[in-house]
């Protein structure tokens, strides 16, 4: 750009053509993004369900399962499903799998596209098959089809019946005519497909022009056009299927009209939860309210799931957000199933509930006598509609939250086990400016003894927007930088998205270029958008070469700059295209394989991050000595199976208590739906919060799984230390409590990691009987430390309401304040105060030594909470490992169990270690660095009042016991009962290593 | 952590110094608190005597004393601090003190000076030289770390870099005497312009009275005689008035082009190749703003009331034109229908215009035609001219008073350095800062100039910062600083502003400069103005929430 040479009338041109170029990105509003009635597929399905509903006693689903078709063995029945359509019949190819692990899945496809048997328009190189690749990005395991699942004998006529799952427990009913399934568990129908008749596969067409309604003699326009409609009503509308325009961007559509729906029905279930990422109640609402009505509890909108990037998205909405997890799950008392529908492309979902299910209306929908085992008052039906793609859903059966995750978590993959580090502080702006900044911050956090563990680079420190480059001027000195983060075992996040800047001397796009690595448009040339440097081309990751490439840009010596130390940030991966439709690409741009980003645009995310992760492990393997590191990256855009990769942020919120309050409910969201590692920008990304709010979103941060304060360039600094006092205190103590309790989130990130248990666990997910707890969403438990918490989310809030589920005591947990479930309690919560209970019944553990980073509490003691209930019994578990690298996989690990009987007296340290686990070289190395690593204190809440008076317990040791079965004591201080605060008991320092096996006898 | 030198500003490193012999003192106890450590038998917690406790559990790394003074030498008392959660384990001694009673842990740097290093940074397994380079502090190897002893190192090193600095700061002093020298003969100056001044005053005043006195007696002699030539001159008048308001419509364009052209040459193309650029390199969604920098409405102001047409401005022409009796003076007259703040100016542009109207013919020069009128035009002139000069040096007392009574700083000493300016490098930018006047950003490349800020007062604020081993930092104490406000207006943001704090330095340096916020500047900057001043120092107090 010529400087001062251009006059200033120029440059007011040149703004305003600009402005005009980017104006659906600046104005980011409702406007920008579809409603169900401008996204043509979801219209024609939501209409295709109004006219069933309006014809419900008549309505007959058109699609019939041919009965001479199946075939049935080893846990597989396939198929054909034929569709009436006029006069044609179109033939869908059925499968339905039975998993062992007593999933099942229903696919279908259609057989013309499957054979390529179509034609496409506008000379399209797209594929014309049917999307099929979701499966490869998302599905990891849990596919090994069941040997024990059996068709039934004395199936009636008209269906064929599979019996599978644990102990044949679990039933499926496939219905013939209309084509249907219902799946039962131990009798009772759980989940029915097809029950309502939405189920819709639009089959591939020719473009037929239809002929033109001409104006008759004498007939007004009026006339005209009534019979216009008329037409128009007794076919099918026709006018999305061909071309469709929003935003002033038209979509080709080469393959014309190609969406599947289908209704999925949970009778007697109240509760349906999932479809992340959405900002709203934890509990879905119903979407077919009136958009004017005055019901708030009911939105209009189906929730949609496209991966988008949302400016300043609104609270309480069904609009979609930057990731997608097509995955539900219905809670009714003493059950709980889950559906998982395995499709890539734009998705919506309409949610009805209705009262008393009638028995009449089941046997007459369903035809089926099975039904009447249904029981509760409430059913939820759901109605799936997708835009193209196979019909691929998966049932799980429950019946308890934690089956249903763990099932959905077996098959997408569990959460990656992250590095300490990464469930520790992480600090974010937008941007530090210069390394010396960074620096500058860093020693500011020590100064202030505030612990933190990252710091983090938003894309300013590159030169130019070019990625893989750092800005000369501003940061000279990257591995100086990283170099003084190191020495307190501090890292770096850097951040390196998936546009490319379109700039000449850029070695990068270069080579995407002239390998061809980046997504093309629907003309088959390389796409061209506009982000964050302007004109730019998207690297596209369903492509293996440019994986391959990827990978290779990572290493130490292509992205020069780059440490040990250095983690990564994908943004912008939906992907975010300030220019495209809805701020993304064109759904006719192609991608590797011929398939239309229409069809894999959800999974593109979670493909960036998959190469990047690639990229960071194959970047540490070289180190020989090391048997390489587990990599961190966060993305924002996600999909099904990118909990495997890294964690998520909730994107863009904004400085205001409703963006606090929204983050709960999102976060538990993404728990129960096998992504866990998750976190929301705390402080709030745009604006400038208040100092209150910036503190009670540290208190509440403190308890996200991925906890990271961040801000946006226009905002006032906020590091914790400038707050100022009382909140730098007060912030400070959140931190630290934080860090101190990192041993009890490390083993809850374990549990996700080998179970696919949520890390933050709403209500029905710890009590799943308890119907009053089904739609609480605003407090929840740490892992299974029976920590409950309860964020204050409302300014100038001095007390807090926590409800206890269970017939259990409760302690506060920083003045042991007693308190007795079931029912609510109120909980006092001045500013400097974190809601935080202690469920009778429970061992957790901590590590109370401040230290200025996690790494350096590697070698520090621990301390046992022993949490004493109503049984008199407590129980807690805990895992450590090295906390960085992969040793853990061959046994270098310390998994203990600690139980508290009152019975005999005694609390005991078991392993929970895998038999043998411990014979590998690496796995008797760790153990040995950890021997010195002790137990310090073990504080009992609610110690018996027996105690009182003793001064001493006695402690034995694997090793003692195995020598001479010696034991020795140890001091032990009683503190009696005190206004309304429970007895609490201190055995000092009682010495026995934290890997091995011990005892302690408080009756002796 | 607070350093124990945090007290001083001057001192580089935390000094301790020996209160007394080594002796046995158990690891980690500074000399000082040597005292409380030699019971042989029991051990009471330094501020809370009632906990006793054996002798033994002294340094087993576990904190039994609610103020941590039981493990001098671990960091089992870490946690010892307001800035930690609490439970009632942590205040088990009833609702005792929960602060530290000691410092720190502390490292005898044995060939360096002694420090204390913070709890939180014993045995976790990193070597702290910058506090502890003996590397006493990791006694216990974690993890298998080793901090060799780097005292005899660190300490020469230190040692040298002392000596350069305390040179530094001895030629720093001298540099200050000279600039408070510089700066007493300069307010000298002012005083000594103030004096004459105000003699001058006096005499103009006098003056002023004279030509009053003057005039008054010559309009009375010439009164007769303008009257007449005055009928000579009907019919001209319209002529004239017409010419007049042509000409003064023709200024009115100019003005309006002028502004136009310096608006865009100046304020604007500034701003908007900033916005462009900005716009270039960091175009983002998430800037939801409507567009560029508002206007700056004040300084158009008064232009804006030039332009108004001249019926706002209160002049009717019409009621000239048809006026033919009017008279010359009429001409200067007019300006009292003008707004004040622009009398001055058209009345000169209006003089400008009657000497172009003689020169062309069209106007009589009313000096040559009719001397009587030019005796009163003249005598009417001198007294405009001593009144001008009277105006002149009132307003420059007033000036020079203020100037006098401004805030330069302790000992006036920024008067000696007023309009100096320093300047560095720092990425694509060379950053100004013009002592008691403003602080600008060059881009190295070239292009406008930013204005960051001007000078608006000298303030006194406490920073608490690293001191660097060259001493070119501003450590903890209270510092000097000059704020600086209504820079140039930053797009998506306030009106630019930088505080300038000043530390003690050799020669003025621009030490640092950050953007702490978006346009809101901090530049550390170094000069001897502040060196002497630094003795007054306030020590930070070591409040509650100290971690030492």
């Amino acid at each position: 750009m010529q400087r001062l040479s251009i006059s200033w009338t120029a440059f007011l041109l040149l703004c305003l053509t600009l402005c005009s170029l980017l104006t659906p990105a600046v104005s980011v509003k409702h406007e920008n993004f579809k409603t169900c009635a401008q996204s043509g597929f979801c219209k024609r399905n939501r209409a295709y369900a109004d006219t069933a509903a309006a014809q419900a006693s008549t309505w007959t689903s058109p699609y019939a399962l041919q009965a001479s078709s199946i075939k049935f063995s080893q846990g597989l029945l396939t198929g054909v499903v034929t569709k009436k359509a006029g006069d044609e019949t179109i033939r869908l190819p059925l499968t339905v799998s039975f998993y062992e692990s007593g999933v099942a899945r229903v696919t279908i496809d259609e057989e013309k596209r499957q054979k390529k048997d179509i034609e496409l328009r506008h000379g399209s190189k797209a594929r014309k098959e049917r999307y099929n690749e979701a499966e490869k990005w998302a599905i990891v395991g849990g596919t090994t089809l069941s040997s024990g699942a059996a068709t039934k004998n004395g199936e009636k006529k008209g269906e064929t019946r599979v019996v599978y799952g644990p102990a044949g427990s679990f039933e499926a009913v496939i219905r013939h005519e209309p084509f249907g399934v219902e799946f039962l568990r131990e009798g009772v129908v759980e989940v029915v497909f097809n029950g309502k008749g939405l189920m819709n596969v639009e089959h591939w067409r020719a473009k037929v022009d239809k002929p033109v309604v001409e104006k008759k003699e004498g007939e007004t326009e009026e006339e005209q056009k009534a019979r216009e409609s008329a037409v128009v009503q007794e076919g099918e509308d026709e006018g999305t299927w061909w071309e469709e325009s929003f935003g002033g961007n038209t979509d080709s559509k080469p393959r014309g009209p190609e969406s599947i729906a289908l209704d999925i029905s949970f009778p007697g279930y109240s509760h349906v939860y999932g479809l992340a990422e959405h900002a709203g109640p934890l509990s879905l609402r119903e979407t077919r309210g009136e958009s004017n009505s005055e019901d708030k509890t009911k939105y209009s909108e189906p929730y949609r799931m496209y991966n988008s990037d949302v400016f300043e998205y609104e609270m309480d909405s069904p609009m979609t957000l930057y990731g997608s997890i097509p995955f539900l799950q219905a809670k009714k008392k003493d059950s709980t199933v889950g559906v998982f529908w395995l499709n890539a492309a734009e998705t919506w979902v309409d949610i009805t509930k209705t009262k008393s299910f009638v028995k009449q209306a089941v046997d007459k929908v369903l035809q089926n006598p099975v039904s009447l085992g249904v029981t509760g008052s409430m059913t939820t039906d759901t109605h799936w509609i997708s835009e193209s793609g196979l019909l691929d859903v998966f049932v799980m059966l429950g019946p308890t939250p934690q089956d249903v995750v763990e099932k959905y978590s077996e098959l997408t993959g569990y959460t990656q086990l992250p590095q300490m580090f990464s469930i520790a502080y992480h600090q974010c702006r937008w941007n530090y400016v210069t390394d010396e900044d960074v620096r500058d911050v860093d020693r500011k956090f020590d100064k202030f003894t505030i612990p933190y563990d990252v710091i983090w680079l938003d894309i300013e420190y590159t030169e130019g927007k070019k990625y893989f480059t750092w800005d000369p001027m501003t940061f000279p000195d990257p591995l100086g930088m990283q170099k003084q983060l190191d020495e307190h075992e501090r890292k770096l996040v850097a951040i390196i998205d998936p546009h490319i800047k379109n700039e000449g001397n850029y070695p990068i796009v270069e080579e995407l270029k002239s390998k061809d690595l980046a997504v093309h448009n629907k003309d088959d040339n390389i796409y061209e958008g506009w982000c964050w440097p302007g004109s730019s081309y998207w690297i596209d990751c369903f492509n293996p070469k440019a994986r391959d490439w990827w990978v290779g840009l990572f290493k130490y010596d292509r992205f020069k700059g780059s440490a040990k130390n250095t983690w990564l940030w994908n943004d912008m991966n939906e992907p975010s295209v300030f220019n495209g439709p809805e701020t993304t690409m064109p759904k006719d741009n192609l991608h590797a394989g011929g398939w239309e980003h229409r069809d894999v645009h959800n999974l593109n995310g979670l493909t960036l991050i998959n190469a990047t992760y690639d990229a960071l492990l194959s970047r540490d393997k070289e180190e020989a000595s090391v048997g390489g590191v587990r990599p961190f990256v966060l993305t924002r855009s996600f999909f099904a199976g990118s909990q495997r990769m890294g964690a998520m942020w909730t994107g863009d919120n904004q400085a205001s208590w409703p963006h606090l309050e929204a983050s709960v409910p999102m976060i538990l969201s993404m728990g129960i739906s096998g992504f866990p590692f998750a976190g929301a920008d705390v402080g709030g990304f745009f604006g400038n919060p208040s100092k209150e709010l910036l503190t009670r979103w540290y208190q509440a941060g403190a308890f996200y799984p991925f906890f990271r304060g961040h801000a946006h360039i226009d905002t006032r600094r906020r590091e914790p230390y400038l707050a100022g006092e009382p909140y730098t205190g007060i912030i400070t103590q959140a931190l630290r409590l934080r860090y101190s309790l990192l041993p009890s989130w490390y083993t809850a990130f374990h549990e996700a990691h080998t179970t696919g248990a949520p890390i933050v666990r709403p209500n029905y997910y710890v009590h799943p009987p308890d119907e009053k707890g089904f739609g609480m969403d605003d407090q929840f438990y740490v892992g299974s430390t029976g920590l409950l918490v309860k964020p204050v989310v409302k300014e100038g809030q001095e007390g807090q309401d926590i409800y206890l589920a269970d017939k259990e005591k409760y302690f506060d947990y920083f003045d042991f304040w007693t308190y007795e479930g079931p029912g609510t309690v109120s909980v006092a919560a001045p500013l400097e105060t974190i809601p935080v209970l202690m469920q009778g019944g429970n061992v957790f553990v901590r590590r109370e030594r401040p230290r200025r980073s996690s790494g350096l509490m590697r070698w520090d003691p621990y301390t046992l909470v022993v949490v004493i209930g109503n049984s008199g019994d407590a129980e807690g578990t805990l895992y450590v490992d090295d906390g960085e690298g992969f040793d853990y996989q061959q046994g270098a690990y310390i998994h203990r169990k600690f139980s508290f009987k009152s019975s005999t007296g005694t609390l005991m340290s078991e392993d929970l270690a895998a038999e043998g686990s411990a014979t590998s070289k690496k796995a008797k190395d760790y153990l040995r660095s950890m021997e010195k690593v002790r137990v310090e204190k073990i504080v009992i809440v609610n110690a018996p009042e027996a105690w009182k008076g003793k001064m001493e317990v006695e402690v034995g040791t694997e090793y003692l016991a195995s020598k001479s079965g010696l034991t020795r004591k140890v001091g032990m201080e009683w503190h009696g009962r005190e206004e309304g605060k429970a007895a609490w008991a201190v055995v000092r320092d009682p010495a026995v290593a934290i890997g091995k096996g011990w005892k302690i006898d408080f009756t002796a | 952590m607070k350093r124990v030198v945090s007290l001083l500003c001057l001192n580089y490193a935390a000094s301790v110094y020996a209160a007394g012999g080594e002796g046995s003192r158990p690891r980690g106890v500074g000399p000082e608190f040597a005292k409380f450590y030699k019971d042989a038998v029991t051990f009471s917690c330094i501020t809370n005597p009632s906990v006793n406790i054996p002798i033994g559990r002294v340094n087993d790394d576990y904190c039994d004393c609610p103020d941590g003074s039981d493990e001098p030498g671990t960091s089992a008392c870490a946690h010892v601090s307001p800035l930690s959660p609490h439970t009632p384990v942590d205040q088990s001694h009833a609702r005792h003190n929960i602060s530290l009673a000691l410092p720190g842990f502390y490292c005898k740097n044995k060939g360096h000076v002694p420090t204390y290093v913070p709890f939180t940074s014993v045995n976790d397994g990193i070597c702290d030289y910058e506090l502890c380079c003996d590397g006493s502090e990791e006694w216990d190897h974690v993890g298998g770390v080793k901090c060799e002893d780097r005292c005899q190192q660190i300490g020469k090193e230190f040692r040298k870099l002392d000596e350069a600095r305390q040179k530094s700061l001895g030629n720093a002093g001298r540099k200050r005497k000279e600039l408070v020298a510089e700066a007493g003969r300069l307010r000298k100056e002012v005083e000594d312009r103030l004096m004459t001044l105000g003699t001058e005053i006096e005499g103009s005043e006098l003056k002023v009275k004279q030509l009053e006195g003057e005039l008054a007696e010559v309009e009375r002699r010439e009164k007769g005689k303008v009257v007449r030539s005055a009928v000579q001159k009907v019919g001209k008048m319209g002529a004239l008035v017409g010419l007049a308001k042509q000409r003064t419509q023709e200024l009115r364009e100019t003005l309006e082009r002028v502004r136009q052209e310096r608006d865009s040459s100046r304020s604007r193309l500034e701003e908007l190749e900033s916005v462009l650029s900005t716009f270039k390199e960091e175009y983002n969604p998430n800037f939801n703003d409507e567009g560029g920098p508002e206007p700056d409405a004040a300084h158009d102001r008064d232009l804006n009331a030039i332009t108004q047409s001249d019926k706002e401005n209160g002049i009717d022409w019409e009621e000239y034109e048809g006026e033919e009796d009017s008279d010359t003076d009429v001409l200067y007259a007019f300006e009292n229908y003008l707004p004040v703040s622009l009398r001055g100016w058209v009345d000169q542009k209006l003089r400008d215009l009657r000497v172009t109207l003689i020169d062309s013919g069209i106007l009589a020069d009313t000096g040559s035609s009719s001397g009587e009128s030019k005796a009163v035009a003249d005598a009417q002139q001198r007294l405009n001219s001593a009144r001008n000069d009277l105006d002149n040096s009132r307003k420059s007392l007033t000036e020079h008073k203020e100037g006098l009574d401004k805030d330069f700083g302790p000992d006036d000493i920024f008067r000696a350095l007023k309009g100096q300016c320093i300047s560095t490098d720092s990425g694509e930018y060379t950053y100004e800062f013009c002592f008691m006047d403003k602080t600008t950003q060059k881009p190295k490349k070239g292009g406008g100039h930013t204005n960051m800020g001007n000078f608006v007062r000298v303030e006194r604020m406490t920073v608490d910062e690293d001191l660097p081993p060259n001493g070119k930092g501003l450590g903890t104490c209270e510092r000097i600083a000059m704020k600086h406000e209504n820079g140039q207006h930053c797009w998506n943001g306030p009106n630019r502003a930088t505080t300038v704090i000043l530390g003690c330095a050799e020669e003025g340096e621009i030490w640092k400069i950050m953007e702490e916020e978006k346009c809101v500047y901090r530049m550390e900057v170094g000069t001897p103005a502040v060196c002497e001043a630094l003795g007054q120092a306030v020590p930070k107090k070591a409040d509650g929430r100290d971690e030492l």
